[in-house]
């Protein structure tokens, strides 16, 4: 019982990141259509950026979060405007990918060549601590972590939701020649939309710094089951990328008990698998997932 | 039916056949004696790992050339394909050539369901399952050890007996592969020039319309992948008898299957020799590298810069910009978005002034391709 409500627990923690990350992803193919592979390349680009300076200064971690997220967002912008914008649109998606794999390879090369291979961890005082929860152990540095994608994915929500920017956002998202017509300026949102994204990856890699171990070619252990999840929920939806991080996240983790952790990771790609055969435009994609 | 571009292109087509047949002639005499060439044997099993990459960058030209769907897991099938053949001579003790061609029977089965899977949507979700199948692969044959002999790799016999030296090994391969090679690249060429291609060229050039105009786009789509994934299965298989030896971490790697994209793009996707001529520029600089610099994280630098520069500045390759380059001093070049409106409603004029009538689907069709080919 207590190691079922444990891995219960240990499943939303990580389904709380998932779904920030996730998040991401989907903005970008939201606004560009572009599946952005390199996103979990940034995620472990931050990560070592938060080990790098907690190593260095012997600041937490998290306190690096006030550089990367802007230094992310503007990258982001850039990478959109000079980069992403410059493909053609007749094969956006195609080459998109392409492009952002390329850039996935980069930073991982960069990432080892610069840090080595070794395995790094940050080291905190509060690193081993934990707490009791009717019987289910939780570790401090997963609450944060969940804490901080709980915290950055509902400010995403509301600045969707409640702002200006966020309904222009949206409307770039739904119908980009429509949003134009009311005179939004939809390269200008993508970018934004682009650099947001990017900023999911700052948050989702400092959290993750806090209780992983890291190394420079981690990122393919993400990317999977990122995919995964936004093409389960639904290509370009939020929510329902959000909801099936926390779905496969639990799933996962409550797979574990009966096959170990290295077969409960193939659930991602069986739901994968399934939803395409199935429900090719996943559970919660509208008209746009239909089409990709 | 007159087309557009038909009707300027006639007279240089007599030059133009003799250049083909004897720059052909030049690339099989090339292939042919290189092992008497070759001064020693790392040359030659140099020879042999650039021709095997050759043959996997035109397997995968089958779908991502025709369809302009990028593959970018295409390691599963090299990776399975070899790992098919190696268990299918330890365990049955069949004629390891047999064995090759009943393991890349198996992945063309297995390739049907993945295919159905990921093809039934457009290209972004194409994307991700590849994706997604070479890490489940390096998943499952890391962890089934039993079968896979895991991360201890697992030894393959040579098909050839033990009185055949090393260098004599490669020189066989060499000609082997070079042969699977010839049998790929003439499959495309039949292909290209098919009807079943020129519906793969239109969904590659817009979906939309190649759906509209009656391509049955679904399975067009499924039969380029399944016949791509048998090739590439081949390659793996001849790449396990040769090398002996498979690694999951090798054999599943995601680098692998970004070779044969980088190969193909920067050779040019829509033309028949474009990731050969790839596959031995990348190939030779792969292996440069590795014999200069060793291992080191910086091939993995170097290949994401070159893709991505690829991918911003020439993504139509080498041949096209080299053919477009010979064409600007040749007299008009053929391509039908050269011809003008004008131009166009003087020919339909005198089509019409003949009895057939200008423009059926098949030959809008067939303009969507040829003026993609161009």
């Amino acid at each position: 019982m207590s190691l079922l409500l444990q891995s219960i627990v240990l499943g939303v923690l990580l389904g709380g990141l998932y779904a920030l990350l996730a998040a991401g992803l989907t903005l970008y193919f939201g606004v560009m259509r572009v599946v952005m592979i390199a996103h979990s390349a940034f995620l472990i680009l931050a990560a070592y950026l938060a080990w790098w300076f907690s190593t260095e200064t012997g600041i937490d971690p998290l306190v690096s979060l006030v550089a990367t997220v802007p230094l992310f967002f503007l990258v982001g912008v850039g990478m959109q405007r000079l980069l992403i914008a410059r493909l053609r649109p007749a094969t956006m998606t195609m080459m998109s990918v392409l492009l952002t794999f390329a850039i996935a390879l980069t930073i991982e090369g960069l990432l080892g060549y610069v840090f080595t291979g070794t395995q790094r961890r940050v080291r905190l005082s509060y690193g081993g601590g934990d707490f009791e929860v009717l019987g289910a152990n939780i570790a401090v540095v997963k609450l944060i972590a969940f804490g901080l994608a709980a915290a950055s994915l509902l400010a995403l929500f509301l600045v969707l939701t409640r702002t200006k920017f966020g309904q222009a956002l949206r409307a770039t998202i739904q119908h980009p020649e429509a949003a134009r017509l009311v005179g939004i300026n939809t390269e200008r949102i993508a970018g934004y939309g682009f650099g947001i994204g990017l900023a999911t990856a700052a948050v989702g890699g400092t959290a993750l710094s806090l209780d992983s171990t890291i190394y420079p070619s981690l990122h393919w252990h993400w990317i999977g089951p990122l995919m995964a999840i936004i093409v389960v929920g639904g290509l370009g939806s939020i929510p329902g990328a959000a909801i099936a991080a926390m779905v496969l996240g639990l799933g996962q983790s409550l797979l574990q008990i009966p096959l170990g952790t290295t077969w409960a990771q193939t659930f991602f790609y069986v739901a994968l698998f399934l939803t395409l055969m199935l429900r090719p435009q996943g559970f919660f994609g509208g008209r746009l997932a239909q089409r990709f | 039916m007159p087309s557009a571009s038909d009707t300027v292109r006639a007279p240089r087509a007599g030059l133009a056949t003799a250049l083909k047949a004897v720059g052909l002639l030049a690339l099989v005499v090339a292939v042919v004696t290189f092992p008497m060439l070759a001064a020693n044997p790392f040359i030659l099993s140099v020879g042999v790992v650039i021709m095997s990459y050759a043959v996997l960058a035109t397997s995968w030209n089958f779908v991502g050339g025709f369809t302009g769907y990028m593959s970018l897991g295409h390691a599963s099938y090299s990776g399975l394909g070899g790992y098919a053949t190696g268990l299918l001579v330890i365990h049955t003790g069949i004629n390891p050539w047999l064995a090759l061609l009943a393991g890349g029977l198996l992945v063309a089965v297995v390739a049907v369901p993945v295919g159905i899977a990921s093809l039934r949507v457009r290209g972004a979700s194409f994307v991700i399952v590849s994706i997604a199948l070479v890490l489940i692969m390096l998943l499952v044959f890391q962890s089934w050890s039993e079968l896979t002999g895991g991360s201890n790799g697992l030894r393959v016999p040579r098909p050839f007996g033990p009185d055949v030296l090393r260098p004599e090994q490669h020189e066989r391969f060499f000609y082997i592969h070079a042969g699977l090679l010839a049998v790929a690249l003439l499959l495309w060429w039949v292909i290209d020039r098919s009807r079943f291609g020129i519906g793969l060229k239109a969904i590659r050039e817009d979906e939309d319309k190649a759906q509209a105009l009656g391509v049955p786009t679904f399975s067009y789509k499924l039969v380029a992948f399944v016949i791509s994934a048998f090739f590439t299965a081949l390659g793996g298989g001849l790449y396990a008898l040769w090398f002996g030896f498979l690694d999951p971490i090798f054999q599943f790697s995601i680098l692998v299957g970004a070779y044969m994209v980088l190969m193909s793009l920067l050779g040019g996707i829509r033309s028949l020799f474009g990731p050969l001529l790839g596959a031995v520029i990348v190939g030779y600089a792969l292996e440069f590298f590795k014999a200069e610099y060793g291992d080191t994280q910086f091939h993995l630098v170097a290949l994401g810069l070159l893709l991505g520069i690829v991918v911003l500045f020439m993504p139509d390759g080498i041949i096209p910009a080299l053919t477009g380059l010979v064409k600007r001093f040749t007299p008009q070049a053929s391509s039908i978005r050269e011809v003008t409106q004008a131009e166009l409603a003087e020919q339909r004029r005198l089509g019409q002034a003949g009895e057939e009538p200008p423009g059926g689907p098949g030959d809008t069709a067939r303009n969507v391709a040829e003026g993609a080919r161009s």
